[in-house]
C-alpha cells in the first residue's frame, strides 16, 4: 500500500517536472535548427537562427533595450528596496504591518492594471515612453529587493551598528561601513532578482512601450501574434533564457544557492 | 519465575545501526508489568533509540521487541497500543484540548458518547477539567504537559512512554509534576517507560532504573541499588559523586577481602575478586565520617589532609588529598577542619563498593 | 541602527524612508486612485476622459451579456487552473518536503528556475508543442494514429495548460513550505496514537498545511488574473477573458470603460481571496506556540 503510494506520487512530480521544463526544453532545441520551421527532432545544429536575430535591427535593439533597462531598473529599485527596509525592519508591530503591506503589494497585484494606470498618469502629463517604463519596472522589482534586504536585516545584529557608533562613525558611515557589507547578500539577490524580473517583465511593457522602445519579450511576442512560423523567435527565446541562465549562474556564485531559493 | 509473562516489553538481543554507526549494541532488556522503568544515561547513549524502538518509530537492525508476550518488531505504530508523551508535548494546534485527548479514541473508533466521557475522566485525572475548549497555544507549559498525558493515557495503553517529557518544565513544576506522574502511574497499575538523563529524576520517580552508555545497558537494578552497589566506574560516577581508590587484593573470601590502598589496608564486604588483582573501589562521599582517632570503633579508615572546606547548605563538602590522590567528604559537622590539618576518614565496610568494568 | 531615542526624530530616519514611500504614493497608489476615479467618468473620444459622472462603466459592464460571458469563462479558467494546480501541486509538495534539505534545495532551484523565464517565451514552448505542427501532431501524424493534425490551440484546454505550468511553482513551494513548517513530531503522536498515514494525514497533515495551500490558492488566482500574453497567444484572437477585455479597452482608448473593468477584476480577486480564508480557515494554525 505505501509502495503503491509513493510511486503515485512519484509518478505525478515526474509529470509535473516534464510539463514545467519540457516547453523550455523544446524551444532551446528548437532555437538551434537549422530548419525553416518546426521540426522535431531538429534536422541538425545551426546557428542561422540567431545570426537572422542579430540581423533585424528592432530584434537586436529591443535585446540591447531590455539588457540596459534591466540594470537600470534594477539599480534604482535596489536602492530603493534597501531603503525601504531599513525604514520598516526595526518599527513596531502596528505600524511597520501597514509599511510592510505597502512597499509589498506590487509583487501580487495584478501588473496588468499597474501598467493601465501608469499610462493614462503619463499621457495626462506627457510623460516621455522610455522613462516611464523604467519606472514601471522599478515599481516591480522593488519588492524583491525590499524582501531580500527585510530577511536579512532580521538576523542583523545591531549591537554592531551602536559598537561602530559608540565609536565615532556617524549613522551614514555606520550603515556603508557595518550594516551593509553585512547584508550585502541579501541586497544583492535581491537586486539580481529586480534583474530577472526586469528582463522578462511583459504585462507593464504591454503598454509602456512605443514606437522605438520595445523589449525583447514584447518584440517575441509581437512576432509570434503577427509573422509566426519562422523560428527566429526560437533565437529570441532562447537569448531570454540563456541570459536568465546567466544570471541564476552568477547568483549562485556570489549568494549561494539556499539564498536564492529563499527569496 | 516465568519471566516473560511477567515482562511487558522484552528486547531480545536487539542491534541498531545508522549506516557506519552502531547506536545499540545486543540489548537484552526485560521490563516488568505495571513498574515506573527508567532509562537513564548522558545524551547519545541510546536511550531515546531504545524508547522510540518500543514505540515503533525505529525498526531493530537485529534481534526481537515483544510487548505483553507478542512479537511486535514489524508492527507499524499506529497498531501497536502504547501511548507515549513527547518531549515538546506535540500537541496538535489545529484541535482543542478535548479534541486532542479524543483523537486516540477517535481513531479506535468508539462511540461519540463513550469518548466524551472518557475524555472527561481523564482529564480530571490530569486536573484539567474545563480546559476542554482551549486550543495549545493558549496553555502555559506546565498544562499541556497534562494534556499530552491525558492524550497518552485516555487510550488506556499497554505502556506508557515518555521521553525526557519533563525537561521543558522549571524546577518547581518539574518536581510537582513528578510526583504527580508517579501516583497516576501507581494508580492505574500501568507500565512506564521513562527517558531521563537526569539522576536525581530517575532515582526519585523509579521503581527500576537502566543505566547506559554508547548503546549499552551498564547496570539494570533498584534506585538503591545501583546507586549504593554501582557495578562499574560509569555507573557510579554518574549517580551522584564517587570517589574512586584503586588498590590490590591480599586476601578474599568469601565474606570479604583485604585490599592495600597505598600503604594501609581496608576490608571490604563480599569480593570477587583474587588475591594479588588490581582491583578499583568507588566509595559515596556521604558515607565518609571524619572522627578523631579514638572515635573511629569497627568502621575502616584512613589519613587524609583537608585542602578545602565549603559550606554548602545542607552539608559541607570537604576536599581531601592522600597520596596525590583527590577524596570528598560530605559532612554536617565541619566543625575544626581547615586546609592543612590532617585527618582520620571512616566509613563502615559495606559502603565500600568493588567495580567492575563493562 | 537607530538606537535609544525614538528612532522617527533623527533625520538620517527620514532621509531614508521618504523616497521609497513617494515613489510607491505617487507611481503606484496615485495611478490607482486616478484610476479609480476615472472608472466613474463617462468616457470621451477627444480626452482621456469626459466630465460627468457616471455608474455606465461598471452598469454595463455586469449586464452587457457578451461580457459576462466573457467573466464567466474567466472564472471557469481559473478555477480549472486553481483545481489542477491543487491537485498535481500538493504532491509534489509533498515529496519536495520529505527530502533532504539538499535536495530540496535543488529541487527548489529547479522548479523556480522555469519562474523566472518571461510567460512569452513559455507560452511559445506551448505553441511548438500543441500547434497546429507543433510537437503532439507532429508524432501522432507520425504514428499514424490520426489522419489530420488535432486543433489543441486556440481552446480551453491549451489556455489551462499554459497557464498551469507558469503557476504550479508557485503552488508548489507555497505548499511545501507550510509542510516543511510541521513538527515532525506531530506525525508520529498521530501515529502513536492509533492513525495510519492516510488518516495522519488528513487529520494532521492537511489541517496544518492549510496556510500553505490558502496562500498558493490566492497567488495562483491573482495571476491567472492578469497572465495577458499567454491566455493571447494560447487562446487565440478569439479567445476573450476579462483580462482581454481590458487590455482591448486600452487600445480603443476607452479609459473609462478599461478603468471599470480594471476595479471589476480587483473585486473579483478580492472576494476570491476572502472565500478561499473563509473555507480554510488558514488562520487556526498561524501563530502556534
Amino acid at each position: 500500500m505505501k509502495k503503491f503510494g509513493n510511486f503515485v506520487l512519484m509518478a505525478i512530480t515526474t509529470l509535473v517536472f516534464i510539463l514545467l521544463l519540457g516547453p523550455l526544453v523544446i524551444v532551446i532545441v528548437t532555437a538551434f535548427s537549422p530548419s525553416d520551421s518546426f521540426q522535431f527532432p531538429p534536422p541538425g545544429f545551426s546557428l542561422r537562427w540567431f545570426f537572422d536575430f542579430f540581423s533585424r535591427d528592432e530584434m537586436r535593439s529591443a535585446f540591447t533595450l531590455s539588457i540596459e533597462l534591466a540594470i537600470g531598473s534594477s539599480i534604482v529599485a535596489a536602492v530603493l528596496g534597501v531603503m525601504a527596509a531599513l525604514s520598516t525592519a526595526r518599527s513596531g508591530k502596528r505600524i511597520s504591518g501597514v509599511f510592510q503591506s505597502l512597499y509589498m503589494a506590487p509583487l501580487v497585484f495584478p501588473t496588468i492594471i499597474l501598467g493601465l494606470s501608469l499610462l493614462m498618469c503619463y499621457r495626462y502629463v506627457g510623460m516621455p515612453v522610455l522613462a516611464g517604463l523604467a519606472i514601471a519596472h522599478v515599481l516591480v522589482g522593488m519588492p524583491y529587493c525590499y524582501r531580500a534586504t527585510f530577511a536579512s536585516l532580521q538576523s542583523f545584529d545591531y549591537s554592531l551598528d551602536e559598537a561602530g557608533q559608540s565609536l565615532g562613525a556617524s549613522p551614514l558611515k555606520c550603515f556603508f561601513l557595518v550594516t551593509l557589507p553585512l547584508i550585502w547578500p541579501g541586497v544583492l539577490s535581491g537586486w539580481l532578482f529586480a534583474f530577472i524580473v526586469s528582463f522578462g517583465e511583459l504585462n507593464t511593457a504591454l503598454f509602456l512601450t512605443g514606437p522605438g522602445v520595445t523589449t525583447l519579450p514584447i518584440e517575441i511576442f509581437g512576432f509570434l501574434q503577427f509573422n509566426g512560423g519562422q523560428l527566429v523567435v526560437a533565437a529570441a527565446s532562447a537569448l531570454q533564457i540563456g541570459m536568465i541562465l546567466l544570471i541564476v549562474l552568477v547568483m549562485e556564485r556570489a549568494v549561494g544557492l539556499a539564498r536564492l531559493v529563499r527569496s | 519465575m516465568d519471566s516473560t509473562a511477567e515482562a511487558d516489553v522484552r528486547f531480545d538481543n536487539v542491534t541498531k545501526h545508522y549506516q557506519n554507526v552502531v547506536a545499540i549494541k545486543a540489548l537484552n532488556l526485560d521490563i516488568p508489568r505495571g513498574t515506573f522503568f527508567s532509562l537513564l544515561g548522558p545524551s547519545g547513549c541510546g536511550k531515546t533509540t531504545t524508547l522510540r524502538m518500543i514505540a515503533g518509530f525505529e525498526h531493530p537492525t537485529q534481534g526481537e521487541i515483544f510487548i505483553r508476550g507478542e512479537r511486535v518488531t514489524d508492527i507499524p505504530p499506529y497498531r501497536r497500543n502504547f501511548g507515549m508523551v513527547f518531549q515538546n508535548y506535540a500537541l496538535f494546534p489545529h484541535m482543542s484540548v478535548a479534541q486532542n485527548v479524543a483523537f486516540g479514541l477517535k481513531m479506535r473508533k468508539l462511540r461519540r458518547d463513550e469518548i466524551a466521557k472518557r475524555v472527561r475522566e481523564t482529564l480530571d485525572l490530569v486536573k484539567l477539567n474545563g480546559f476542554e475548549d482551549r486550543y495549545p497555544k493558549q496553555l502555559s507549559g506546565g498544562q499541556q504537559q497534562r494534556v499530552a498525558l491525558a492524550r497518552a493515557l485516555v487510550i488506556h495503553p499497554t505502556v506508557l512512554l515518555l521521553d525526557e517529557s519533563l525537561s521543558a518544565l522549571d524546577k518547581m513544576l518539574r518536581e510537582e509534576m513528578q510526583v504527580e506522574l508517579r501516583e497516576l502511574q501507581r494508580k492505574l497499575g500501568i507500565t512506564a517507560v521513562f527517558v531521563t538523563h537526569d539522576q536525581e529524576e530517575a532515582l526519585t520517580m523509579s521503581d527500576r532504573v537502566a543505566v547506559m552508555r554508547a548503546g549499552v545497558v551498564e547496570q539494570v537494578g533498584t534506585p538503591s541499588e545501583i546507586y549504593e552497589s554501582p557495578r562499574t566506574e560509569f555507573v557510579a560516577g554518574f549517580l551522584g559523586n564517587s570517589n574512586f581508590v584503586d588498590g590490590v587484593v591480599v586476601n578474599a573470601s568469601a565474606d570479604g577481602a583485604g585490599i592495600d590502598i597505598g600503604g594501609e589496608q581496608i576490608r571490604i564486604d563480599g569480593c570477587t575478586a583474587s588475591a594479588g588483582e588490581r582491583v578499583r573501589l568507588a566509595l559515596r562521599p556521604e558515607k565518609i565520617d571524619i572522627v578523631a582517632d579514638h572515635d573511629v570503633g569497627n568502621r575502616e579508615s584512613v589519613t587524609a589532609t583537608v585542602r578545602e572546606v565549603i559550606y554548602r547548605g545542607a552539608a559541607t563538602h570537604v576536599y581531601l588529598e592522600r597520596n596525590g590522590v583527590r577524596m570528598q567528604a560530605y559532612v554536617r559537622d565541619a566543625a575544626g577542619l581547615e586546609p592543612g590539618r590532617e585527618v582520620r576518614c571512616a566509613w563502615a565496610a559495606s559502603s565500600m563498593v568493588l567495580l567492575r568494568d563493562a | 541602527m537607530l538606537t535609544a531615542r525614538p528612532f522617527y526624530r533623527r533625520p538620517f530616519f527620514w532621509a531614508v524612508s521618504a523616497p521609497p514611500l513617494l515613489a510607491t504614493l505617487v507611481f503606484f497608489v496615485g495611478p490607482l486612485l486616478l484610476l479609480f476615479y476615472v472608472s466613474f467618468m463617462s468616457p470621451s473620444s477627444t480626452q482621456l476622459f469626459g466630465n460627468h459622472a457616471t455608474f455606465d462603466n461598471y452598469a454595463q459592464s455586469l449586464t452587457d451579456s457578451f461580457m459576462l460571458l466573457t467573466i464567466r469563462r474567466t472564472l471557469g479558467v481559473t478555477a480549472a487552473v486553481l483545481g489542477v494546480c491543487l491537485v498535481l501541486g500538493y504532491p509534489v509538495a509533498l515529496v519536495v518536503a520529505r527530502m533532504t534539505p539538499r535536495r530540496r534545495l535543488i529541487t527548489m532551484m529547479v522548479l523556480l528556475f522555469p519562474l523566472m523565464i518571461s510567460n512569452v517565451v513559455r507560452a511559445y514552448g506551448w505553441l511548438e508543442i500543441l500547434g497546429h505542427d507543433g510537437l503532439i501532431n507532429l508524432v501522432l501524424v507520425k504514428l499514424g494514429v490520426i489522419d489530420f493534425p488535432l486543433r489543441i490551440i486556440d481552446t480551453f484546454q491549451a489556455v489551462v495548460i499554459g497557464l498551469l505550468t507558469i503557476l504550479l511553482p508557485y503552488m508548489i513551494i507555497s505548499i511545501a513550505n507550510s509542510l516543511t513548517a510541521i513538527d515532525r513530531s506531530l506525525h508520529e503522536a498521530a501515529e502513536s496514537l492509533g492513525a495510519n498515514p492516510l488518516r495522519t494525514f488528513w487529520h494532521v497533515t492537511w489541517p496544518l498545511s492549510s496556510p500553505g495551500v490558502a496562500s498558493g490558492l490566492m497567488l495562483v488566482f491573482f495571476l491567472t488574473l492578469s497572465a495577458y500574453v499567454t491566455i493571447a497567444l494560447l487562446g487565440g484572437v478569439r479567445y476573450k477573458l476579462l483580462v482581454s477585455a481590458v487590455f482591448d479597452a486600452v487600445s480603443t482608448l476607452q479609459w473609462p470603460q478599461a478603468a471599470a473593468l480594471s476595479f471589476i477584476l480587483l473585486a473579483l480577486a478580492l472576494i476570491a481571496g476572502a472565500l478561499i480564508q473563509l473555507v480554510l480557515r488558514p488562520h487556526r494554525v498561524q501563530g502556534r506556540g
